[in-house]
């Protein structure tokens, strides 16, 4: 004991460490230190000695419990909880809680084989301690106590013990169903015990702190991950990954978990005054802040305000099916508890400023949030008419309203209550209004509820101007909620700053109200439409369902808006308006609202666009959908934006926002939508900016993927042509010039010097980024056309790839032009065009290796040597991208050539492509997740479509191919490791097949050698047998790759059974306990046997196969992997 | 679609070393001029400086010599300077022992008046490939005046 002592303090005062800790070590690791440890705890006055026996305890119980005699093991709980409850009013609070887990933990350890009497008795001790008969010390030791064993018992808290998964589910399992409860009411009735002490002393008495943990107790009881309470629906364990706890789908972005105890909990939580209590109790506690110590941060506050918030949050089965009245209730009585935190909003928000804690009044809007995820809008609403005469959306209403003019008046960048407050709250708006949003759109919040929608949005635009933030989505929406309103509002207010700026135009300075034009668009842009990314945005239903009795367009609020903003976008056309209003910002706002709206009411198709069906009928409706159609305004509106755009591209050089924004926002979507691509070659206003993409240097300074995309634009616009022929006409004529400039420099005499030149490097930057852009816009309207284009600079490529070998920028484009050239072009070209593009692919994979194998470049500084690897690195997935695109030809072919012709072996082609590159690859650079993807997409396809080409390759080649497979395997990503094992598969399943047949298969590389030095190395089937048997044993990977794995597995036992019998009893040997071992014997024999499996791969086994191993997967995985 | 030619005829003869380009153009991988030295662009930002003003290009660059890294910023329509860089490859025919190489042009004749790199690994490589008679290539860099050997390559042909 002395030595224990006196190495914990040395450890304390820190003078020799290393022999303390070695000291503390071996008491920990020493065998049966039981007597030693509990002679410490009970005599020694260091409480750091006490501290250290006390995890000694835990630490060799846990290691010896199955051979420790049952009375030790209750023994020593008994001794743990005793010695907790004696030394109760000790003041070294950390060793009592360090005792008291270590019993919960040994408890736990012995869950399963306690007998239920026997947890009859220790928990007879607790209850009794709860209770208070043994005084207030105790109470609180005991539910300390109580909260460690259900936080030890809740699996993301749980502390290791080296024991299988299993048993820390059925732990948790049989606390659940048989404990849970009881703990929560033992809480209740303890915390009644003291509540009237509470509540009737005037001043802080030791009630209290019992009072907070058994507070802290129901929240961490409420916190419990239920599970079993569902109809057992989910009762079997996740096998397959340490997953924490899975995303409540319900829960969305918001930090609101919703609590769901199943039915049987109802009569805790609902139908007792529990609620009444804790509300009592608070109000209680909180007429006391003024008395000495108590104040509203303190402790039990805290804890009450929290449970009060989590109980707000109740959902599921706990409700009895009476049309929810009595969830109404209960939110009711909470909803009265909460009032006095945050009503009324001002004077509260008053108090706050002047110096009190904010705290209550987030937590406040913390229990609004949880109401409003479990309520519909209506009921929310509802709820407060019984205690006020106005409703709950208008009290939401007024108190961030409230916030959000604090906001205002304190403008600094501190993070203050009220950015918390506003971010609580617009949750709740966001919540209340989405959960109407997908309910079929012709909800409406009542009358009063839009009207405090529309009152908060007009004040939040009216400070959030100066500032707009990424919250726009949201503010949107509660727009949306009472369109009436705030429509008219939006257009009034953007008129009166657009007469605003015309006022004070070369007078006052324009920036202020710049910024709020600026701002301005971008909600109304939020407001007037959805983003379309990815799909067709339709009107928004508030937008259609609203204004019924609007029946002229020119009426329509939504027309109104949407004109004056047209209108004043077109003035940036004229050059003094430009130079004195229209900023490049506001020009990105201006291009932004352009591109969002015109993809929601440019041109609408009929029936195409069209919103809910009982909508269709609406007067107004229709107007709004027609003004903007190709008979009336619609063709207008197009030549102003098509004209604004060229403005842009032209007139604000080397804003670069600014011209990404206009080419992949605007204009690439008013291409992709084919009925506007008529109307656009009719234009004059589109032959404009043809041409000055061909032939003015202006639009040779953009940037280069506004080039790439411009270019991808005007090509695709080809489709509006009447014929194919002219379509190819068009596109011929549209990249002539920079076809002919490439073959004029590189016949170039003085190429080789010439080309080092900066402008002649830009402009063939410039010319490759713009064939790619015409290349990745390949349709089979204009494939011919592109054929030639890229035909007609192949040689080119060729010699610029030469010359530029040191550029790697140059190379890259030249790279990706192929890459994209080939990948549109391939599945359309006949037999003699595939083999002149094959043939062009190989001499340019020749060229490039030949200057990047066994290069050694000189770097003085790392960033440099980054540098050059990145560019590597994409050079390579380039060209692993390129090879994946050839074998697509096997797959895709629209050339009017049979199968049978086929000159060229695309196989064979890849194969030397891939000798090629392969040497170039490291598994240094496999790090990279892009390449990593790319390469093991082409290996796991070339091995699925081509395995007998793989065993031709040498065996430099072999081993590659297959290191890099086993470095996938172990990666992370899901993706790539179905890939890997899909290759596996192929390639077992392609030996087994040839052996069958009585061919060599995979030969030498299968059957394993020995090398010179008399070591003999596996053959790969059986390594790759054991890792992956490995991997589906004992590592952590998502469900999703079972299948695929079982389809790897599958003919890989077949090849190789008898090392797959030999791992299955390594096994099996290897199990301890006798029960396990049949378990898994069984298991393994289910696993080959089962539903009718027999010895051929054919598509019937593998079905079965992976269903057995599933099966046997969740049977073992169990017991194999330890926690 | 246009009339309008471009001819590729080489505008200098050695007297400007530098080009103007747009800093908004100027891209990462690219070369820029910095305090008049040649350097590569590792980082380009772009900020906006105001809320209405024109976007400004911040350029990280390193010395492509000395490895210095230097920093500018210019606003993005503006034009900076590009400098010329040459990379031309020899092949090596001597190393001699105070340090200089000896290179043949592809005229035929020497060029004996560039010294090993200072850098370790491309020397080692360069000498044991010449003293295993490998054939050896080297690649040297020239811009706004200076020169420097930056790669190597071993051609094969050991005996």
């Amino acid at each position: 004991m002395r030595a224990i002592e006196l190495a914990c303090s040395y450890i304390q005062i820190n003078s020799n460490p290393v022999a303390a800790e070695a000291t503390i070590l071996s008491l920990h690791q020493s065998p049966q230190p039981y007597k030693a440890c509990r002679y410490i705890l009970e005599n020694s006055q260091v409480a750091n000695a006490r501290f250290q026996a006390a995890a000694a305890i835990r630490e060799a119980a846990i290691r010896e419990w199955s051979f420790l005699a049952t009375d030790d093991k209750g023994g020593l709980i008994n001794f743990c909880l005793g010695y907790v409850m004696q030394h109760a009013n000790s003041s070294e609070g950390y060793v009592l809680s360090k005792v008291s887990s270590v019993a919960a933990q040994l408890m736990k350890r012995g869950w399963l084989e306690f007998t239920p009497a026997e947890k009859e008795v220790f928990f007879y001790q607790i209850n009794q301690a709860i209770l208070g008969s043994r005084g207030l010390d105790v109470q609180f030791i005991g539910v300390n106590f109580l909260e460690s064993l259900v936080s030890e018992f809740s699996p993301s808290t749980s502390s290791a013990m080296g024991l299988p998964r299993e048993f820390h589910e059925n732990c948790r399992k049989s606390l659940e169903q048989n404990f849970l409860k009881t703990f929560y009411q033992w809480a209740q009735d303890a915390a009644l015990s003291v509540t009237n002490k509470i509540i009737e002393s005037h001043s802080s008495v030791p009630e209290v702190k019992v009072c907070n943990a058994t507070l802290r107790l129901m929240h961490q009881i409420l916190n419990w991950e239920f599970r079993y309470s569902k109809g057992g629906t989910r009762a079997s364990i996740n096998v397959f990954s340490d997953g924490i706890r899975p995303d409540n789908a319900f829960s969305r972005k918001t930090e609101c978990v919703i609590v769901q105890p199943g039915a049987s909990w109802c009569d805790v939580l609902l139908s007792s005054s529990h609620v009444g209590w804790l509300i009592n109790l608070y109000s209680s506690v909180r007429q006391k802040f003024d008395l000495e110590g108590y104040w509203l941060d303190c402790p039990v506050a805290v804890s009450a305000r929290k449970l009060i918030v989590q109980l707000c949050s109740l959902a599921g089965e706990i409700s009895p099916s009476d049309n929810g009245q009595m969830q109404e209730q209960h939110l009711l009585l909470l909803l009265s508890g909460v009032l006095p935190w945050i009503d009324p909003p001002d004077v509260i928000s008053k108090e706050i400023e002047e110096g009190r804690s904010g705290s209550e009044m987030i937590d406040g809007c913390r229990a609004l949030l949880s109401i409003g995820t479990v309520t519909t809008p209506v009921v929310f609403d509802k709820l407060l008419r019984s205690l006020r005469p106005f409703g709950t959306l208008t009290l939401l209403s007024m108190l961030m309203g409230e916030v959000v003019k604090v906001l205002m008046a304190n403008s600094t960048d501190e993070e203050t209550w009220s950015y918390e407050a506003r971010d609580i709250l617009l949750d709740t708006w966001t919540t209340l209004l989405a959960s109407m949003d997908g309910s079929g759109g012709n909800a409406r919040l009542p009358p009063e509820g839009m009207h405090a929608a529309a009152s908060l949005f007009s004040l939040i635009v009216e400070s959030e101007l100066k500032a707009m933030d990424e919250r726009l989505g949201s503010y949107a929406l509660i727009a949306r909620a009472a369109v009436d309103a705030t429509i008219p509002f939006l257009a009034k207010l953007f008129s009166d700053h657009v007469a605003r700026l015309h006022q004070g135009r070369g007078t006052v300075d324009p920036t202020e109200t710049l910024e709020e034009v600026y701002s301005l668009l971008l909600i109304i842009g939020h407001v007037l439409a959805d983003e379309g990314e990815g799909e067709t945005a339709l009107v928004p239903d508030a937008l259609q369902s609203h204004f019924v009795d609007v029946v002229e367009a020119n009426n329509h609020p939504v027309v109104v808006l949407s004109s004056s903003i047209i209108k004043f976008a077109e003035q940036c056309l004229d050059a003094e308006m430009r130079s004195s209003i229209f900023s490049p910002r506001l020009m990105e706002a201006v291009i932004w609202f352009l591109a969002r709206w015109s993809f929601t009411y440019l041109m609408l198709v009929e029936d195409c666009n069209l919103g809910s069906n009982q909508l269709q009928s609406l007067r107004s409706r229709a107007c709004l959908f027609t003004f903007f159609n190709e008979h009336n305004q619609g063709k207008f509106v197009l030549d102003i934006i098509v004209r604004i755009s060229l403005t842009s591209l032209m007139s604000y050089p080397g804003e670069k926002d600014l011209q990404e924004l206009t080419c992949f926002q605007l204009l690439h979507a008013l291409v992709r939508r084919r009925n506007i691509c008529f109307h656009l070659l009719s234009l004059d206003s589109w032959r404009n900016l043809a041409n000055a993409f061909a032939n003015d240097k202006t639009l040779f300074l953009l940037n280069s993927v506004s080039q790439r995309s411009l270019a991808q634009t005007l090509v695709l616009s080809a489709y509006g042509m009447r014929s194919s022929d002219a379509s190819n006409q068009y596109v011929k004529d549209l990249m002539a010039h920079m076809t002919s400039s490439l073959v004029d420099l590189s016949n170039n005499s003085d190429l080789k010097n010439l080309a080092q030149q900066p402008d002649i490097i830009m402009l063939v930057s410039c010319v490759l980024e713009r064939l790619r852009g015409a290349a990745s816009a390949t349709e089979p309207r204009t494939q011919r056309a592109i054929y030639e284009m890229g035909l007609s600079v192949m040689n080119p490529v060729l010699r610029l790839l030469e010359v530029y070998k040191h550029e790697s920028a140059v190379i890259y484009l030249l790279l990706k032009f192929v890459v994209d050239w080939v990948d549109g072009q391939l599945s359309y070209l006949e037999a003699h065009e595939t083999a002149v593009v094959i043939n062009f692919c190989m001499s340019l994979l020749q060229i490039y290796s030949s200057h990047n194998i066994g290069k050694i470049s000189l770097s003085l500084s790392s960033t440099l040597l980054n540098e050059a690897k990145t560019e590597k690195y994409k050079d390579l997935r380039a060209l692993l991208q390129l090879l994946s695109h050839l074998c697509s030809k096997d797959m895709v072919d629209f050339s009017s050539d049979s199968i049978e012709t086929q000159s060229t072996n695309i196989s064979q082609v890849v194969y030397f492509g891939l000798h090629i590159i392969t040497p170039l690859i490291t598994l240094e650079l496999l790090k990279y997740p892009k390449l990593c993807f790319d390469y093991f997409s082409l290996i796991s396809h070339m091995l699925e479509v081509y395995p007998e080409t793989l065993a031709q390759l040498n065996n430099d080649a072999f081993s590659h191919v297959v290191t890099t497979v086993d470095f996938g395997l172990h990666q992370q990503d899901v993706d790539i490791v179905t890939m890997c094992l899909r290759a596996l598969k192929a390639l077992a399943s392609y030996h087994y097949k040839e052996k069958n047949t009585g061919n060599s298969g995979l030969g030498s590389h299968a059957a394993g050698h020995t090398d010179p030095n008399g070591v003999f190395h596996e053959g790969i089937l059986s390594r790759f047998l054991r890792t992956l048997l490995h991997f589906l044993l004992f590592e952590d990977y998502s469900t999703d790759l079972v299948s695929t794995a079982a389809d790897a597995l599958f003919p890989l036992i077949l090849c190789e059974p008898n090392l797959y019998q030999g791992l299955g009893n390594e096994l099996i040997e290897k199990q301890a306990n006798p029960n396990f071992k049949t378990r898994l014997a069984n298991a393994l024999q289910v696993l080959t046997t089962s539903n009718q499996l027999s010895s051929s791969l054919d598509r019937l086994n593998y079905p079965r196969f992976r269903k057995n191993l599933n099966n046997f997967l969740v049977e073992v995985r169990g017991f194999l992997k330890t926690r | 679609m246009s009339d309008e030619e471009h001819h590729f005829e080489s505008s200098e003869s050695g007297a400007s070393k530098t080009y103007p380009q747009q800093a908004g153009n100027i891209r990462k991988g690219g070369h820029i001029v910095i305090k008049n030295r040649p350097c590569k662009v590792v980082e380009v930002s772009t900020s906006k400086t105001g809320k209405h003003g024109h976007a400004k290009c911040h350029f990280v660059a390193i010395d492509i010599f000395t490895a210095k890294k230097l920093e500018d910023i210019v606003p993005s329509s503006h034009n900076c300077d590009v400098p010329h860089v040459n990379r031309v490859d020899y092949q090596l025919i001597d190393i001699t022992e105070d340090g200089f190489v000896s290179l043949l042009t592809d005229s035929g004749g020497t060029k004996d008046d560039l010294k090993l790199p200072t850098d370790d690994a491309l020397t080692a490589q360069m000498r044991s490939g010449f003293d295993e008679g490998k054939d050896v290539v080297v690649s040297v860099m020239s811009s706004m005046g200076e020169e420097q050997i930056c790669a190597v390559k071993e051609v094969g042909g050991g005996k």
